[in-house]
């Protein structure tokens, strides 16, 4: 077998058109990972710049009441990681800052997860464009007469006359183009590794070598079918209109109907419907600005009867301050049932994401590659829980301040010093690690897998009884 | 060496082998010749096992093909009509290539002494096979069964096509290999080559062997009036 994938491979290196296009990807690859790894970098350092100039800003603030400063409030950015570039997933179209304020949760109806249907962005060069969408093209056009080829010039008969088996010239063939691809990947994953090197971590190599396997399991698959319409068929451009039929449905038309119809079987609110729900429920407690508000009215009694005093002017702290907690608080509890609706709804269509990958590994691929980037919707979500978590505690720092800090209520003139501004923590988001989340995406890999199993099978029994003649 | 009995190949229910019964012995030439569709490939593809004959028994080396074709093909050497070698690489490396498929490992004078006897001069050995005319490739494709040390040879129209000077190389080979104790098959349209080389002629019209004679018995211009009169009838 070896002798025949050295021999394609013979054949790939003395035939100047191959070697032409291959030094032209090898090319466009690089330029794309350069421009990729540039832009990645550029954003890294703008949002550090900015990050560090908004943290100075804050740190700047010389007397403030906690109250204006929560208003005031503050950014979080989510840094993209070495991976992004190769892979930006939803991030293109999810941003990556988020302002975090009193009162104003950051939404989970954001209406870029409604253009998730933007999978095909033809209109970028990204590494991650190649690697799903050209590399698999070029590989259908590197096999497609690989078997027919021989059988026609009729050299198919001297192989198998010389002791190579049917199955035996099927298997070495489809490896020495999927090896052609493994390679294009490899160049593409170290080159990113090596341009990054010193910010790689355990972390991110698990994931570049997840990235790998995915996509060299999916490339198996379209170079292993290739090669098997190569071998049922006579005549090469059968096969070559075959694949490049299931590469069209694979990687163009499914996906969209896919996603369309998932849209369709979980849906989730409009940004409109979402925001009136989250008011609605809102409004059912108490009113931060509104005093005479039942909830409200329940509170004064409560903490008036804790210290022991008839009127809240009389308290020792702030009342306003444990007020507008327990509004923060009320909020986040109708927060957390939207939100959680929300990531329900998400999870339902990532599982049916999922499930798709059985009739189309392309989609096992999507999810694969856009999941170990870390650019997917779950990893998002991830990062919008971190920010939420933070604003909740930002904003329970204020609002102590407000109600414990020195003032009384209805003092909405008190300042807190800069000290106290200095002391408030920054945001530090924590990247998810792949181990912790790797269960969801099993399903993925394991539906490559399985494909990969079923090309292998259908290439060592779907050819057992190739005509030779 | 070869034994055909009472062979039959029929595709979709039209004959293309019937009733073949046929034996050529070692260090004898066969020639089969016979018009478009008489049945000389199906009979070469049964040979080589790519075919099963419907009915009837077809051995080789004394060995039914259907049974133990894996390892009787490594002693079968195949020349087609065009043997298409792989045009990117030289001579001398197709000859590499093939034996390494058959797990033959020869250093690189071993395998220029193989197409060497078989009359490929060493200033082509280097030459990539594009750039060879069709006998340079038939010389390889007989490099490539000698080199396997086949005890078997069959050829499918091998002078097809072929230019006299190269046409009367091959024969001076296949009589060489014959007399070296091959058994050779050779089908063929060309009446005068099959005479010049062959030991036995056989004449086969729309899949039956219908006339049989030696070559000695007969002159070119006598088996041409017979060979006539067997396919016009």
């Amino acid at each position: 077998m070896w002798q025949i994938i050295k021999n394609e491979w013979l054949y790939l290196r003395r035939t100047r058109m191959l070697v032409g296009l291959s030094i032209g990807f090898v090319m466009v690859f690089l330029f794309s990972i350069i421009l990729g790894n540039y832009q990645n970098q550029k954003e890294l350092k703008a949002s550090e710049t900015a990050k560090k100039h908004l943290r100075e800003q804050w740190e700047s603030i010389e007397a403030m009441n906690p109250h204006s400063a929560a208003h005031y409030g503050t950014y979080v950015f989510k840094p993209s990681n070495l991976l992004s570039s190769l892979d930006e997933g939803v991030s293109s179209v999810t941003g990556n800052m988020l302002r975090v304020e009193g009162h104003v949760q950051n939404e989970m109806v954001h209406s870029e997860a409604s253009q998730m249907q933007a999978i095909s962005r033809f209109g970028k060069l990204k590494s991650s464009l190649l690697l799903k969408f050209i590399v698999p093209l070029l590989l259908i056009f590197l096999a497609f007469n690989a078997v027919s080829s021989e059988k026609q010039s009729g050299r198919l008969k001297l192989l198998v006359l010389q002791g190579a088996s049917p199955i035996r010239i099927v298997l070495a063939k489809t490896v020495a183009v999927w090896l052609y691809g493994v390679l294009l990947l490899a160049l593409v994953v170290a080159t990113y590794s090596l341009l990054n090197i010193q910010n790689l971590s355990g972390d991110t190599l698990f994931r570049s070598l997840m990235v790998f396997v995915s996509y060299a399991l999916y490339y198996f698959i379209i170079t292993g079918l290739t090669v098997f319409f190569s071998a049922r068929w006579q005549n090469s451009t059968v096969a070559l209109t075959s694949m490049l039929g299931i590469w069209m449905f694979w990687s163009v038309f499914l996906p969209s109907v896919l996603l369309s119809s998932v849209e369709k079987w979980h849906p989730l609110p409009s940004r409109n419907e979402f925001k009136a729900a989250m008011r609605e429920d809102r409004s059912k407690g108490i009113d931060g600005h509104n005093p005479a508000d039942e909830r409200g009215k329940e509170l004064e009694k409560e903490v008036m009867a804790e210290y022991g005093v008839d009127s809240l002017y009389k308290l020792p702290i702030n009342y306003d301050g444990i007020r507008m907690q327990a509004d923060e608080e009320y909020g986040n509890q109708v927060w957390d049932k939207h939100f959680g609706n929300m990531r329900t709804v998400f999870t339902q269509q990532k599982q049916s994401m999922q499930i798709a990958g059985l009739f189309n590994p392309f989609i096992s691929l999507q999810n694969a590659s856009m999941g170990f980037a870390a650019t997917d919707n779950m990893h998002h979500q991830e990062f919008l829980l971190q920010v939420e978590t933070y604003r909740r505690e930002f904003i329970k720092i204020l609002n102590d301040k407000h109600a414990y800090g020195g003032s009384k209520t209805g003092d909405w003139g008190w300042k807190a010093n800069n000290e106290f501004y200095k002391s408030v923590p920054d945001f530090d988001y924590q990247p998810t690690a792949l181990g912790a989340i790797f269960h969801h995406y099993l399903l993925d890999v394991g539906l490559l897998l399985l494909w990969f199993i079923l090309t292998l099978s259908l290439l060592f029994y779907g050819t057992r009884k190739m005509q030779l003649v | 060496m070869i034994n055909i009995q009472q062979a039959h190949k029929a595709f979709k229910g039209k004959p293309a082998v019937q009733n073949l019964t046929l034996q050529v012995e070692q260090g004898e030439i066969l020639g089969l010749l016979g018009a478009n569709g008489a049945g000389k490939s199906t009979t070469i593809n049964m040979l080589l096992g790519f075919l099963k004959p419907d009915s009837g028994t077809i051995s080789v080396l004394e060995k039914d093909i259907n049974q133990s074709s894996k390892e009787l093909r490594k002693h079968i050497g195949y020349i087609p009509e065009n043997v298409n070698l792989y045009p990117y690489l030289s001579g001398l490396e197709n000859l590499d290539y093939f034996c390494r498929l058959s797990g033959l490992k020869y250093t690189k004078s071993e395998l220029q002494e193989f197409l060497n006897i078989c009359g490929l001069p060493s200033e082509d050995h280097q030459q990539k096979v594009a750039e060879y005319s069709k006998g340079m490739r038939q010389k390889v494709g007989i490099a490539i069964a000698y080199a396997k040390k086949a005890k078997v040879y069959l050829l499918d129209e091998p002078a097809s096509g072929l230019d006299p000077r190269a046409s009367n190389e091959l024969s001076v080979l296949l009589k060489k290999l014959a007399s070296e104790g091959a058994t050779i098959l050779m089908a063929s349209h060309d009446i005068f080559r099959v005479r010049e080389v062959c030991h036995r002629i056989g004449i086969l019209r729309k899949g039956e062997l219908v006339k049989e004679l030696r070559s000695e018995e007969v002159s070119a211009n006598e088996l041409e009036k017979i060979y006539l009169e067997y396919i016009q009838n």
